[in-house]
């Protein structure tokens, strides 16, 4: 994996990692908001400034790749190297999480 | 139906103290009808509401223009206008805590102050090379000292927009 991508992503911001996580299956950036919204019950309300550049900036670096339009929105799905750099993100928390069950 | 026109000027990195502006204006009961020519700000009379005004710079987006207004749109934006590359959003704020913006990470804040800088002040610097830079070169040469001090005022304007813009990305950054 380029070393200039994992220095970008790893660690990556909270809508960058949902981004990643929902494109597992194809869904625009609107769709994304609304997923995350139900999956942590209404805390996280991700922005369309900041969707917006996210989507096109990890287009641009390869994470996610643009499939086809929608009634004006764009649907996106996630490529190998955003798998990949999920994964890493993922056990990134994995190894956090256990190391706070372990000293607190 | 009562208008009113308003000259403002708001330097490059000024966006936010534009948007508390507008927002101040919905407040007073002035809706903010669109920004033209050289910062003139039209107003309509309206019942003073707190609405939540919000600027873009994203150039990408404006070459997209359908899909991106289409996103601000389903997360319940009003898409106003663009001008001078900015493009223009409002909410009311009874429809959200009273303090969204379209920028929920410092990161995305920081990214769209970089696209300004590519958009905006990139080209002045361009221009002062190309241009500027030589003419105070001739107008010494040829003893116009009248002319190099004009210029000599240009280039503090210039460096004094780039020092603000610089302080100013470097707080956003730093997150005070």
């Amino acid at each position: 994996m380029d070393a200039h991508i994992r220095k970008v992503y790893i660690p990556m911001t909270e809508t960058a990692f949902f981004i990643l996580l929902c494109l597992r299956e194809p869904n625009h950036g609107y769709g994304i908001v609304q997923t995350v919204e139900k999956l942590t019950d209404g805390v996280l309300r991700l922005t369309p400034g900041t969707m917006y550049g996210s989507l096109s900036k990890m287009e641009k670096d390869g994470l996610i790749r643009f499939i086809r339009e929608e009634e004006k929105r764009k649907i996106y799905q996630i490529t190998e190297l955003g798998e990949e750099i999920l994964r890493c993100e993922v056990q990134r928390i994995e190894r956090l999480h256990r190391i706070v069950q372990e000293t607190m | 139906m009562e208008t009113k026109r308003e000259w403002k000027w708001f330097t490059i990195y000024e966006h936010e103290k534009e948007q508390e502006y507008l927002r101040s204006m919905h407040r007073s009961g002035w809706k903010f009808v669109r920004v033209s020519g050289l910062c003139i700000y039209q107003f309509e009379k309206c019942t003073p509401e707190d609405v939540i005004y919000q600027l873009d710079y994203n150039q990408e987006g404006l070459a997209h223009k359908e899909e991106y207004v289409q996103m601000f749109r389903d997360c319940g934006w009003e898409y106003l206008q663009d001008y001078v590359g900015y493009s223009y959003f409002r909410k009311s704020a009874a429809e959200t805590d009273g303090a969204e913006e379209i920028f929920c990470d410092d990161q995305s804040r920081l990214q769209m102050m970089e696209r300004v800088f590519k958009g905006r002040l990139v080209p002045l610097l361009v221009l002062f090379c190309t241009v500027i830079l030589p003419q105070i070169g001739m107008q010494i040469m040829m003893q116009h000292y009248g002319l190099a001090a004009m210029y000599a005022v240009i280039i503090g304007i210039y460096v004094w927009i780039f020092v603000k813009f610089a302080l100013h990305y470097k707080r956003c950054r730093d997150g005070n």
